[in-house]
């Protein structure tokens, strides 16, 4: 603390809400799923109240504070620093028993603690109730019911943690238990949690060395612990030469133990426990089910992609039309300015072809993140890694490695982080490595211009190929890998399974705003640079400004390029173009395209016909669109996702790998299905 | 008996975890202590199972069910 600055760390377990809490005090639109590993960093803000300037930090979420996982050490780190003045502990109250083993691990740290009972409107719908008189006396520390969701207490919550600075010692408990209790309070009545006689025989012996060697220290009951359970870091940092007492770890003994008070907590203060949420017994009852889970998961995903065509197409219209008009008036504004032929080529054929194309295609990328913001905040995200577990073991990976895997259908660079989540370094590798074949939203601008404007009717079929492929291709890949694998690595599922819930408004907005402001950002940065860059190597060449493309400088990179690409079926110096600019960003490819063949609002009807006219005069088919779809399904992502796999992978070499295997894929796989395709097709 | 035979609808007392250290302490940390009582909810394959331990539901895959040694609940004679 200084001055009147005081920081809270926001501490829970996976999914109990500690995000919408901090995002409801602080407005952040940190993003918030119902599946556990969501916040993988801790995340801070800051606001005022109560006369002090508060520092909230959101830690990811942890079922205990030892350091065996990633998220583990972050919180553990943060908490233990002394940058925390005040812990707040976000519990689950529908599912107290477990999330009070996180609490009695902080109640030892010796540091204020208020325990926040989130989700108590839950509680109160399914008919539990929870005696909040009893548990502050039984833990000694203040209890806030709040509902993040509902903003529901949450100034008496800050007031708590305001009145609880400097709180080190315990409030007032009242150890009342059973005479069958294994937790008489015989001594030490001063602490909530008390061990058996022999762990307490043995802390007592513990101190006085730790006191006597490391005199600066504070709470020498929690050191004392954590040299009972052998902690890594303790052990190495603060150890004691206690042989007979340090005989064995007693870590087992020491979870037992406040499991075992935990029971005796939630016996006296959890009443009607029996009620159980049938909704989410009967929704597993089919999603899980062993005869229709995958069935399910694959319906699911063409449901989102048909309401993605269907309804995005629909509102897309409007978009089209608005382009339109402003590309009219651009051009009737610059021919009653009097300016060139350059400037409007560069306005007109440019910027609103290349840039306005991909904007209309925002109602489409809108519905599926709509679609993926409901599936992750309705609980169902969590339930894949248990309907994939079969198959993804026999790849060398848990279930749970899917979850990245499916985010990628969103985008890649989120579902490259969420590969944190996964314990297995090696795991995290071979994910970093197939998730970019899972289609994200800025190939979905493809697909959808190719196969509108060569596949007529079939046009969502050839477009839901493209997601079955990507599936197909990124299951081939793991599969291989495993296969030459020597190391083989053990997989271990173990993944909490969320109760279903209805996806809360204010959750969904904030996700689908903050992928559309993406998109939007995207559109005018790097495709808005990306437009301009390919319109300059397109209209200047070796005698300079000139509006015959095939004499321009790109024209000649692409007619090097030609050769490469003429085995899959994309021999064409336009597309070749087209492709090397996509690596900045996918849907740049569209808008190149856009550029190449002089198409302003590629997307409308009138556009594509157009468009079709121009690559088909060219001897680009509807084979030929097929094979470019695949390649841009499966070769480099795009800059971003690049720069994400060597954030995450902390490796230079790993990202150019990555980056030089997807493309070798992309090409073996077009090679393959062209050369096969063409015997029949063409 | 192994969590990997474990039937849908019937419920177990966790005996012994035969697992590599770092994840049988997350496990117990998750409450999947000696003596703790787990319901099968659902299950596939040689042992793919959803639980329900102390209020949670958990997804444990075979490489863990086939490690944790249990006792049917209610059988004192084991």
């Amino acid at each position: 603390m200084k001055g009147n600055e005081i920081t809270l760390g926001f501490i829970g377990n996976p999914n109990c809400g500690k995000t919408t809490l901090f995002n409801a005090y602080t407005g952040a639109n940190l993003k918030v799923a119902n599946w556990p590993g969501v916040t993988v960093e801790k995340v801070e803000g800051a606001i005022q109240a109560h006369g002090y300037h508060i520092h909230l930090v959101d830690l990811p979420g942890t079922y205990s504070l030892t350091s065996y996982t990633m998220e583990e050490t972050v919180a553990r780190q943060f908490i233990l620093s002394g940058d925390v003045d005040v812990i707040i502990n976000v519990a689950d109250a529908s599912s107290l028993e477990r999330s009070l083993y996180l609490t009695l691990q902080l109640l030892e740290l010796g540091k204020p603690v208020v325990l926040a009972l989130n989700m108590m409107d839950i509680v109160m719908k399914r008919g539990m109730e929870l005696d909040l008189h009893r548990l502050p006396e039984m833990l000694g520390i203040p209890v806030i019911p709040v509902s993040a969701r509902q903003r529901r207490g949450l100034d008496v919550l800050l007031h708590a943690a305001v009145h609880h600075v400097g709180h080190t010692k315990p409030d007032r408990i009242v150890h009342d238990h059973k005479w069958t209790s294994k937790h008489q309070h015989d001594h030490h009545a001063e602490y909530a949690m008390v061990y058996s006689d022999a762990i307490e025989d043995k802390i007592d012996q513990i101190i006085p060395a730790l006191q006597a060697k490391y005199p600066g220290l504070t709470n020498y009951r929690w050191y004392a612990l954590k040299l009972l359970e052998r902690d890594r870091e303790i052990t190495e940092n603060y150890p004691v030469d206690l042989p007979d007492v340090l005989d064995r770890s007693y870590e087992s003994d020491i979870i037992n133990q406040k499991y075992d008070f935990i029971g005796e907590v939630i016996g006296e203060v959890l009443l009607h426990k029996e009620k159980q949420d049938m909704l989410t017994e009967r929704a597993d009852r089919v999603l899980t089910s062993n005869v229709w889970g995958i069935p399910v998961f694959l319906a699911i995903m063409a449901v989102i992609f048909f309401l993605t065509f269907t309804v995005g197409d629909w509102i897309k219209g409007g978009f089209e039309e608005a382009i339109d008009w402003i590309s009219g008036g651009a051009a009737a504004g610059l021919a009653a300015l009097h300016a060139g032929d350059m400037m409007t080529s560069l306005v007109v054929d440019g910027i609103i072809g290349g840039v306005g194309t991909i904007v209309t295609f925002l109602p489409n990328i809108l519905i599926l993140f709509l679609c993926l913001a409901l599936l992750e905040d309705s609980g169902y995200m969590a339930r894949v890694a248990y309907v994939m577990e079969g198959i993804m073991s026999r790849l060398g990976l848990s279930g749970k490695a899917f979850i990245p895997m499916l985010l990628g259908f969103g985008c890649t660079v989120p579902a490259i982080m969420a590969s944190r989540a996964l314990e297995n370094v090696r795991d995290r590798y071979k994910v970093m490595l197939v998730t970019p074949f899972m289609s994200c939203n800025a190939r979905l601008t493809i697909y959808i211009l190719f196969s509108e404007m060569f596949f007529g009717d079939e046009a969502m079929i050839a477009a839901y190929s493209m997601y079955l492929i990507g599936i197909v291709v990124a299951i081939a890949v793991s599969w291989i890998i495993h296969e030459l694998d020597r190391k083989k690595s053990v997989n271990y599922l173990m993944i909490e399974l969320p109760e279903y819930k209805l996806p809360d408004a204010r959750t969904v907005s904030i996700y689908v705003w903050e992928k559309v402001k993406d998109y939007l950002d995207k559109a005018g940065t790097t495709i808005f640079v990306a437009t301009l860059l390919i319109w300059g190597l397109l209209n200047f060449g070796s005698a300079g400004y000139s509006p015959d493309m095939s004499e321009s400088f790109g024209a000649d990179i692409g007619k090097f390029l030609t050769p490469v690409f003429a085995p899959i079926g994309l021999g064409f110096w336009q597309i070749a173009v087209a492709l090397i600019a996509g690596i900045s960003a996918k849907e740049v490819v569209v808008s190149s395209c856009a550029v190449l063949f002089g198409v302003v609002n590629a997307s409308s009807p009138e556009g594509m016909a157009a468009f079709a006219a121009s690559l088909e005069a060219i001897g680009f088919g509807p084979f030929n669109a097929f094979c470019l779809m695949l390649f841009c399904l499966l070769y480099i992502p795009c800059a971003a996702a690049l720069a994400t796999i060597r954030k995450e992978s902390g490796s230079w070499a790993w990202m150019g790998f990555t980056a030089c295997f997807q493309l070798a894929v992309a090409w073996a796989v077009t090679f393959c299905v062209y050369q096969i395709g063409r015997l029949f097709f063409l | 008996m192994f969590l990997k035979d474990g039937q849908i609808g019937r419920a177990y007392v966790v005996e012994v975890l035969h697992l590599p250290f770092e994840l049988e302490r997350r496990l117990e940390a998750l409450g999947m202590t000696h003596g703790a009582t787990v319901s099968v909810l659902n299950r596939k394959g040689k042992g793919i199972l959803i639980i329900k331990l102390r209020g949670s539901r958990f997804a444990l895959g075979y490489n863990i069910t086939r490690n944790i040694e249990v006792k049917e609940a209610g059988d004192e004679r084991e």
